[in-house]
């Protein structure tokens, strides 16, 4: 993390003219249209905490930002609010003491999700869960809401299961090879979804890329980043580092992660043993619609028969910028109908571990943004973001919508591999 | 000392009225013509020394419109303020007394390529048409004075002179007294000069016109025009009792576009072109008593059918703001039923109508926010000496 | 023994629900200014009504505790128009957003006032309609701030004010009542009400006109050696009878800044730019253009570019649009001023602005809606450097001087609010002002609602009415001063 002089902090505060131009994308000011809940809001109350105000009524407010960035792309100022709440989310941990709880359930995700081995180990005991009835029982109960909002949530945010196959260590290209790329699978996207890394892994083939997914891969450390856990954020992107450092791109299917990838360069700037190491891996960190539109179509693209919303995922579109490229990639397949959603800018409130530590305005923001997806009238519902793709599903289907969920590579990979609707719907 | 002599020590021209100069029958002890905003304000803080009630007169176009005054001591003619103060040409904005007519005001703008886009009937003054809120068939695209007046200058009934606004078209600051004093008639305070925004005049014009046989044609053709992409400057609609349902669309442009423009109107609505105004363009239906209506444009086809539709000649035109005419003899229970009838698809305001008429029926209907209306007139004149008992819910 | 703002807290809860109300310091400091950073004041309490019963039931409380009330919509005036009272309420209308009719056939909309100025737009666009005023801030102001500011909008040129687009408003007196303005016969209180900036009450239902979306927009950008070419464009093209629906200039310094901040790629080594914009019917447009176009090359513009399609059109509005937070990036603070010169005296006075920069050393930038003279001089300075602030401020105000004095006003679509009431003598007399009060006094007779706006000394509503002999009273008592 870089470290902040107070008069940096001062300064990057002072960006903010007070215009409130970010006000209509934050999620919790279309929420609840609170000053406190707007970022122009919470850096008001950052300034507050530099003359000395007090942190415990500020918590919650700070808490509540989904980190979706998207005040970041709104603001005409440049106001840097990615590292003032990033600093601000790491104080809070360091000098706010949450209760007991609180404190439990978020040593419990912390030490869960960022680790696949560990999320391989639920992966048998849900699948069974899941097959067993038990689910319409216990949310009838509201057993869990009782125990815990945040229990509640990942019950019932928690995809269906179906085989998770391995992917070899290494994909040969098709044709003849225009690029080496290495992949990151992700810890969530790896035990959760594993269609789509074997569906970006042969995009990526198909197009003439020797894809090299090393095995020992572990955590970005993107949760922990987002989440002002600096140290552990830290250590997650070294051996990332490590793990990448031979290949001459990374490509990155989850939005979230690729995001803190590219961030690696703050992350490490005070570390001069890693930090010109994390500069050179953040630059040649690509998202995969990013990569595969940079390198140009060139496998044939079949039909695709269908009626697809294309929802922008924060990380992609605020935090890396990546708006036109999936649209691009879409709009190249023969047959497919791409529809926008309303207030794009807006996010679903997945953002990382919100939706699991705020399940409350995570739901109220995931049913906004189901009713957005319904209006459009697609059959099926694109994102390139796992957690997206969970919560507006979910979302949809306490609507009593079911909505096919897919994500940008899979898309690509049926037009590619000439599967039609059939391999989506 | 008595008033007259008080009245003559403040403005050069006072005279005992003559008793033909009655406003609807109360005649005034005083007539003054003030020359200057100076006279006029010494004038009224004369007459505010003597506690006399004054009504303002400039055109004669409509003294008659609303009821009788309750009292009127002194009449002021505002016909001597008679200077275009200022015409700034390049920032289209010009200033002029209460007084000057608004065909001289315009054919002096003419000269130079400008028009206030107020069309009224002619006649009228200046101060008159902004006491009244008067405006003509354009106010669908420039809409009315309160929309036109950028800066007010007033003479309270103390004598005090006040201004508002000022001589630039965009300008937030302070209260805006010109949209107030617009359709005030009178009652707030003399109107010594306005300034205007000013339009170009446009390079041509157009009329395309169509008469309809049935109410539902009519309102489709206005329909059509409206909710198209014709950019009408004017969208008129008139009928009488056994007429048919006339539509007129004004198109204002450039010459080159126009034809286009005009040709595109008449295939839409079936209509044929013109370049002169028709007949009675803009001209109040004739009739012994004149109602003015508001009734939106999804309503027309109520308007022209309703069991109002019998007896009054109307005109009305798509800013949703219209005019019904009564023909001289209508028995005051039958205008009774043709308010009732407009007021249950909008409002209706009786402007002027025969003595018997007028006291038998309710001449405003509801007006919304009275008490609050009292309130201000009780700022400007707690004495109530200005207008007394012309306006809205007897202020 | 409990204060008035307590009580009135406790009441506030039991009406509207304790999530409406916020009491903690810190959470009442986000609320202490609007988008003029430079007057602050935390308010007593904030709530946050959703209808207009609750509005009128929060005015009713503070009226029978004698508190003083605010009301703010998104918070983003830039005169401190929604600058709260330490000793009073403010009432916060973001929860009163629901757009409740859209009636094309009469071309009207009827909207809550914490409703977004875009998103009128935006629900009325699929019929081929849109909601005129369009102030920078469109993507975030809200409706009721828009009423309460009568804004205008780079488009204003040609199609007018809020003041022309808001037919009716339901509006909560200063006594509590709900009552309807614009409707029916009587005064005009709507048209006053539009631009009083909240001092005659709150709105809590506005029916807005819907203008037609132009069949035909075309968008130009002319590039001239200086500001002065860039003037004489400017009135050749008015002069020639052309009202465009909108006309911006950019100096050198501004077009430096939002260069710096989007890349906007103006032509290089303009002194000046003008983004000229038409729209209306296809062959009226087609015809004006090559008329603007050619006004502007006679004028000695050396470029002129000319916007293909919707996204080029948004590139050359961007560098416009951006140039005021843009100015973040050349300076580390700035002064926006909001003056207004009657068009023909561009020159004369951005030459005197020239000047006033060049004498003090203040680095001004000017961006301005040209086609109606109102000026965005952005005055630069160094907020650390000590005396820079009120070398600025000088500077600023010797700006409205030279507005007032080419008869122009003191602000063209910011308001008066709290920023610029001491400057309201300078262009109107104790009488205008007065005069002005009586409305106020009319409706608002306690002085509760906003109070401490537009005015810089409030007229007492007891008394006669008349020119005033001696002294104001809050003068002569020390609690007020006349500027």
């Amino acid at each position: 993390m870089v470290a902040e002089t107070p008069r940096d902090r001062q300064n990057l505060l002072g960006d903010c003219v007070h215009c409130g131009f970010c006000l209509p994308t934050c999620p919790t000011y279309v929420l609840w249209g609170e000053e406190m809940d707007s970022p122009r809001g919470r850096i008001h109350l950052m300034a507050q905490r530099e003359e000395g105000a007090p942190l415990a009524p500020m918590v919650q407010h700070f808490d509540q930002c989904l980190g979706c960035m998207a005040c970041v792309t709104a603001c005409p100022s440049g106001v840097q609010y990615d590292r003032l709440i990033e600093t601000t989310r790491a104080e809070v941990e360091d000098e706010h003491p949450r209760p007991l709880r609180e404190r439990v359930l978020r040593e419990a995700v912390f030490r869960l999700f960022p680790y696949r081995r560990r999320l391989r180990a639920v992966r048998g005991p849900l699948r069974l869960y899941q097959r067993s009835g038990l689910p319409a029982l216990v949310r009838r109960s509201g057993v869990l809401e009782r125990i815990s909002p945040t229990l509640a949530a990942m019950e019932r945010l928690a995809p269906p299961l179906g085989p998770a196959p391995r992917l070899p260590e290494r994909v040969a290209a098709r044709g003849g090879r225009r690029a080496t790329v290495g992949m990151l699978t992700g810890c969530v996207q790896g035990e959760f979804f594993p269609g789509v890394n074997a569906a970006t892994a042969r995009v990526l083939a198909l197009e003439g890329c020797d894809v090299v997914i090393p095995r020992d891969q572990g955590c970005c450390g993107a949760l922990s980043l987002h989440s002002g856990r600096a140290e552990e954020a830290a250590a997650f992107a070294r051996a990332t580092i490590e793990t990448f450092e031979s290949v001459d791109v990374v490509v990155v299917n989850a939005a979230g992660c690729g995001s803190s990838m590219k961030e690696y360069a703050d992350v490490l700037a005070d570390d001069p043993a890693w930090a010109r190491r994390a500069a050179a891996v953040a630059a040649k960190t690509r998202d995969f619609a990013e990569f595969v539109d940079e390198l140009g179509p060139r496998a044939e693209r079949h039909p695709v028969p269908a009626t697809v919303a294309y929802h922008d995922a924060c990380h992609l579109s605020h935090a890396q910028r990546i708006r036109s490229q999936p649209r691009r990639l879409l709009a190249g397949i023969p047959e497919l109908t791409v529809r926008e959603i309303a207030d794009p800018d807006v996010c679903c409130g997945s953002a990382g571990t919100y939706n699991l530590f705020q399940p409350e305005a995570a739901a109220q923001l995931g049913d906004r943004k189901a009713g957005t997806v319904r209006a459009t009238g697609a059959e099926l519902l694109v994102a390139a973001n796992p957690g997206c793709s969970l919560q507006i599903a979910t979302a949809l289907r306490r609507q009593g919508t079911d909505i096919a969920v897919a994500h940008t590579a899979q898309v690509l990979d049926a037009s590619l591999r000439g599967l039609g609707r059939a391999a989506l719907l | 000392m008595d008033a007259l002599d008080a009245l003559a020590g403040a403005c050069a021209d006072v005279r005992p009225a003559e008793p033909e100069e009655g406003v609807l029958g109360v005649a005034p002890r005083y007539v003054a013509a003030p020359a200057t905003v100076e006279e006029a304000s010494a004038l009224l803080r004369a007459a505010a020394g003597h506690g006399l009630a004054m009504v303002a007169r400039g055109g004669e176009t409509r003294l008659d419109w609303g009821p009788p005054p309750t009292r009127c001591d002194l009449l002021v003619d505002t016909r001597r303020l008679d200077r275009i103060v200022e015409h700034a040409a390049g920032d289209l904005v010009a200033t002029a007394e209460a007084g000057v007519p608004l065909d001289d005001l315009n054919a002096a703008l003419g000269a130079h390529g400008q028009r206030l886009a107020l069309d009224g009937p002619p006649g009228s003054t200046v101060g008159g048409t902004v006491a009244a809120g008067a405006a003509g068939p354009l106010r669908l695209r420039y809409g009315t004075p309160r929309d036109l007046v950028i800066g007010l200058t007033i003479v309270r009934a103390d004598g005090t002179v006040a201004r508002s606004g000022g001589k630039v078209v965009k300008n937030v600051a302070g209260y805006d007294l010109g949209r107030l004093f617009a359709g005030s008639f009178g009652t707030l305070g003399l109107i010594v000069s306005a300034t205007f925004r000013l339009h170009p005049l446009p390079p041509a014009r157009a009329f395309v016109s169509q008469t309809y046989g049935s109410a539902a044609e009519a309102y489709d053709a206005v329909h059509a025009v409206l909710h198209s992409q014709a950019d009408a400057a004017a969208i008129e609609c008139a009928t009488a009792p056994g007429a048919g349902h006339r539509v007129d669309v004004l198109l204002e442009g450039v010459a080159e576009a126009l034809p286009a423009r005009s040709d595109r109107v008449a295939s839409l609505i079936g209509g044929t072109v013109a370049e002169q105004a028709p007949d009675g363009w803009g001209a109040y239906p004739d009739g012994s008593a004149l109602i003015e209506t508001s009734v939106p444009p999804a309503s027309l086809k109520d308007l022209l059918t309703g069991p109002h539709a019998a007896t009054a000649a109307l005109t009305w035109s798509a800013s949703g703001h219209g005019w019904a005419a009564l023909p001289a003899g209508t028995p005051p229970e039958r205008v009774a039923e043709v308010l009732a009838a407009l007021r249950s698809i909008g409002g209706a305001v009786v402007r002027f109508a025969p003595e018997d008429v007028r006291a038998a029926v309710d001449v405003w209907g509801p007006v919304p926010a009275l008490a609050l209306m009292r309130r201000v007139k009780d700022q400007f004149d707690p004495e109530h000496r200005l207008s007394p008992g012309r306006f809205a819910g007897g202020i | 023994m409990s204060t008035s703002l307590d009580r009135l807290a406790a009441r506030c809860a039991a009406l509207l629900g304790p999530d409406a109300v916020i009491g903690d310091p810190v959470r009442l400091r986000t609320y202490e200014c609007d988008g003029l950073t430079t007057h602050r004041a935390a308010p007593g309490l904030v709530v946050l009504p959703e209808s207009a019963d609750q509005v009128a039931a929060v005015v009713r409380a503070c009226a029978a505790e004698g508190v003083p009330y605010v009301a703010r919509g998104s918070g983003t005036g830039l005169s401190g128009g929604a600058l709260p009272r330490t000793d009073g309420v403010l009432i916060v209308t973001s929860r009163m957003r629901r757009i409740l009719e859209i009636d094309i056939p009469n071309q009207r909309a009827v909207v809550e006032p914490g409703v977004i100025n875009l998103d009128v737009s935006k629900a009325v666009r699929p019929h081929g309609y849109y909601f005129a005023p369009d102030p920078s801030s469109q993507q975030i102001c809200s409706v009721g701030g828009n009423v309460a500011e009568n804004s205008g909008g780079a488009h204003c040129l040609k199609y007018g004010f809020t003041a022309h687009h808001v037919t009716a408003c339901e509006v909560v007196t200063p006594d509590g009542e709900i009552v309807k303005l614009g409707e029916g016969p009587g005064y005009d209180l709507l048209g006053v009400f539009v631009g009083a900036e909240g001092t005659l009450g709150i709105t809590t239902k506005i029916t807005v006109r819907l203008t037609r979306v132009p069949e035909t927009v075309r968008t130009l950008l002319a590039a001239f050696d200086s500001i002065e070419s860039g003037g004489t464009a400017v009135s050749a093209i008015i002069g020639a009878g052309v009202v465009p629906a909108a006309i911006e200039m950019m100096d050198a310094l501004a077009i430096e800044a939002a260069e710096a901040a989007v890349g906007c790629g103006y032509p290089a080594g303009a002194g000046a730019v003008l983004i000229v914009e038409l729209d209306g019917p296809d062959g009226e447009v087609a015809h004006q253009f090559d008329q603007v176009e050619r006004l502007c090359r006679d004028a000695g513009a050396f470029e002129v570019r000319v916007a293909a399609d919707d996204a080029e059109r948004a590139l050359i509005w961007t560098g416009r649009k951006s140039a005021f937070a843009a100015v973040g990036r050349i300076s580390p603070a700035y002064l926006v001023q909001d003056g207004v010169i009657p068009r023909t005296a561009l020159p004369g006075v951005l030459a005197r602005i020239d000047a006033l920069s060049a004498a003090s050393g203040v680095r001004v930038a000017n961006v301005f809606h040209a086609g109606d003279g109102n000026l965005h001089p952005l005055v630069l300075f160094d907020d650390a450097e000590e005396g820079a602030a009120e070398r600025a401020e000088e500077v600023s105000g010797a700006i409205l001087d030279l507005c007032v004095e080419h008869g122009g006003s003191i602000t063209g679509e910011h308001g008066v609010g709290v920023d610029k009431a001491r400057y309201m003598p300078r262009m109107f007399t104790a009488e205008d002002l007065d005069t002005m009060q009586m409305v106020r006094c009319g409706f608002d007779p306690t002085g509760l609602c906003n109070p401490g706006k537009v005015f810089p000394t409030p007229r007492l509503c007891g008394e006669v009415p008349g020119v005033r002999k001696g002294p104001h009273p809050l003068v002569a008592e020390g609690k007020a001063e006349l500027f």
